[in-house]
């Protein structure tokens, strides 16, 4: 008998797993330990209970929808082997792409390239391989690159100015009179911009904000998840259709394959912010996903209307009808903005009640690309 | 021939069957690797689905391991079991979506001062589910299979797997450690485990 107790073995006795011997001796221990008994009888619940589990059938469309993801991909690929060519046609036409490339190369870099001033503000940030003196200019292309002790200041063109913190790597995308853009892969900037709305972008991983004539701080982790915490004015985050209005005091995580949380006032409860992160992360119709959004909507404040009024986008059906009822509780819609407007989506219905959020006219929005934040997934 | 011969026959049949298929399909034969699709894909499928608890992550997943799959075929060793393999795949996009899905549950990296881990968030997380929602209530309104699905979706990612490869697919300790890295006796910890927090979370079925 086993002086020992075996529970550990209890999984690998029952499954069959253990050697003759092991096995028999567990067996022994079994008759006279009555705690491994026990321990035995709830492990052979919990299997009876796994063996239930039954296979699914996956969906008709999987196969279709995988062929031409293979299909993209095998097009990607072959695209640069097309017209299979013998060895020496294909290493005379690599020679003269070689000195087509190198010649383009050449007229490219003696071309003047719009660049934006750059000023050190404390130890050495970097332009590309360069070390930044007390100034410098940064190109169309290049990459501005601070350690852990350095920050550095880029005047935006003639419509503002940006701080680049510490640990951070930016590269200026664009730098047009319409259009002047960066991009922050890593770290944080904070942005002060006096140009009328949609002259100021940055790209981060999983978002572009667009500057609607604000200040604002912009942080992106290792993950490429981002953080958009807007001081005055208005700030656009947007991804693959989805947006969100972010208003001074306010806040919106983005993070990487989707795209543009849900904006919040930062003096919100940590309840409600904790539950609104689970509520934009969790999966349509699980359960996670309908508890936070109840927790949201019963911490809400009048305040909050913000959040809900982008909830509204972002569900449906009876979720939908949750956020419509709890928004009318703090913020009674207008009498033309019914229910079945709502709950249908109607564009107008939607943007006359943000009137009502007295944030501030929709029709910059209206203006802009229509009045409400699209839809999301 | 007697039916454990004929049982035999059949396996080395479908053995070599599947053989070719992969041979095929290191040739980049198309239809060779529907085939070999048709034939995994509801154990990939269940188990994705079973692990995420949602359709459209469960089908991310499958994509995923498929087109890998479809790729790397001409790196897989024979010697290699090919269901080894495949398992191998499935666990690997299994846990990196739940990683990825943890890190957008991270907010530590905006909260200066808040010093919660993981293991608070899932708390958290736990917490919501529980909110106004009696175990009795929910019970009477579900399947003992549901039940059994959601109980499943609740256990820690690496316990969950082990008795997905275990159950869906029967797997052996050996095989099942094969495909998810570790030993074996770390495998009957884990489904050791598995089993304990099923039998307590569905203790009211008994």
């Amino acid at each position: 008998m086993f002086r020992s107790h075996v529970n550990k073995k209890l999984s690998a006795y029952l499954h069959g797993e253990l050697g003759g011997e092991e096995s028999n001796r567990v067996a022994d221990h079994l008759l006279d330990c009555r705690r491994c008994r026990e321990e035995y009888e709830e492990i052979r619940f919990g299997a009876s209970l796994a063996a239930q589990l039954s296979r699914e059938q996956a969906p008709v469309e999987l196969w279709s929808e995988l062929a031409a993801k293979i299909e993209n991909r095998e097009t990607a690929r072959r695209r640069p082997l097309l017209a299979p060519t013998p060895l020496k046609i294909a290493l005379a036409g690599a020679a003269m792409m070689l000195a087509i490339g190198i010649g383009a190369f050449w007229l490219y870099s003696r071309q003047p390239r719009p660049a934006w001033d750059v000023t050190r503000i404390e130890g050495q940030p970097r332009i590309g391989s360069k070390a930044v003196g007390d100034t410098g200019k940064l190109k169309v292309g290049e990459w501005l690159v601070t350690d852990d002790s350095s920050r550095a200041e880029i005047r935006v063109g003639e419509i503002g100015q940006v701080q680049i913190e510490p640990s951070s790597r930016v590269r200026l995308v664009e730098a047009k009179a319409d259009e002047h853009r960066l991009a922050l892969t890593r770290g944080k900037m904070q942005a002060f911009i006096w140009a009328p709305p949609r002259q100021f972008y940055v790209d981060t991983p999983s978002a572009v904000a667009v500057d609607l004539g604000c200040a604002y701080t912009l942080e992106v982790d290792e993950n490429g998840q981002g953080l958009l915490n807007v001081i005055a004015g208005w700030v656009a985050f947007e991804w693959q259709g989805r947006e969100s209005f972010v208003p001074a005091m306010a806040m919106c995580i983005t993070r990487p394959q989707l795209g543009p949380g849900t904006p919040w006032f930062n003096d919100a409860s940590d309840e409600f912010q904790n539950a609104l992160a689970i509520f934009d992360v969790s999966q349509v119709g699980t359960d996670a996903r309908l508890n936070a959004l109840q927790t949201v909507l019963a911490k809400a404040r009048k305040r909050d209307a913000l959040t809900l009024w982008h909830l509204l986008a972002r569900t449906e059906g009876d979720d939908r009808l949750l956020v419509y009822n709890r928004l009318a509780e703090l913020i009674p819609p207008p009498p033309q903005v019914t229910p079945e407007a709502v709950m249908r989506g109607d564009r107008g219905a939607l943007d006359l009640w943000w009137e009502k959020l007295e944030l501030g006219s929709a029709e910059w929005w209206r203006i802009w690309k229509g009045p409400v934040p699209s839809q999301t997934k | 021939m007697t039916g454990a011969m004929l049982e035999r026959h059949a396996a080395m049949n479908e053995q070599s069957s599947e053989e070719r298929l992969i041979e095929a399909c290191r040739h980049g034969d198309r239809d060779a690797f529907r085939q070999l699709f048709e034939t995994h894909k509801d154990r990939v499928w269940s188990i994705a689905l079973r692990f995420t608890g949602d359709d459209a992550t469960a089908r991310d997943i499958t994509q995923q391991v498929f087109l890998k799959l479809f790729t790397t075929i001409g790196q897989f060793r024979r010697d290699a079991g090919f269901a080894t393999w495949l398992y191998r795949l499935v666990v690997n996009a299994c846990l990196d979506e739940q990683r990825r899905q943890r890190r957008f549950l991270s907010l530590d990296f905006f909260r200066a001062g808040d010093s919660r881990d993981e293991d608070d968030v899932e708390m958290e997380i736990e917490d919501l589910k529980q909110t106004g929602r009696p175990q009795e209530e929910m019970f009477s309104r579900i399947e003992i299979s549901q039940a059994v699905n959601a109980a499943v979706a609740e256990l820690k990612p690496k316990l969950r797997i082990a008795i997905l490869l275990k159950y869906f697919e029967e797997l052996s300790y050996e095989e099942i450690a094969e495909a998810m890295g570790c030993s074996m006796g770390t495998v009957a910890s884990r489904l050791n485990r598995g089993h304990k927090e099923l039998a307590r979370k569905l203790a009211h079925l008994k």
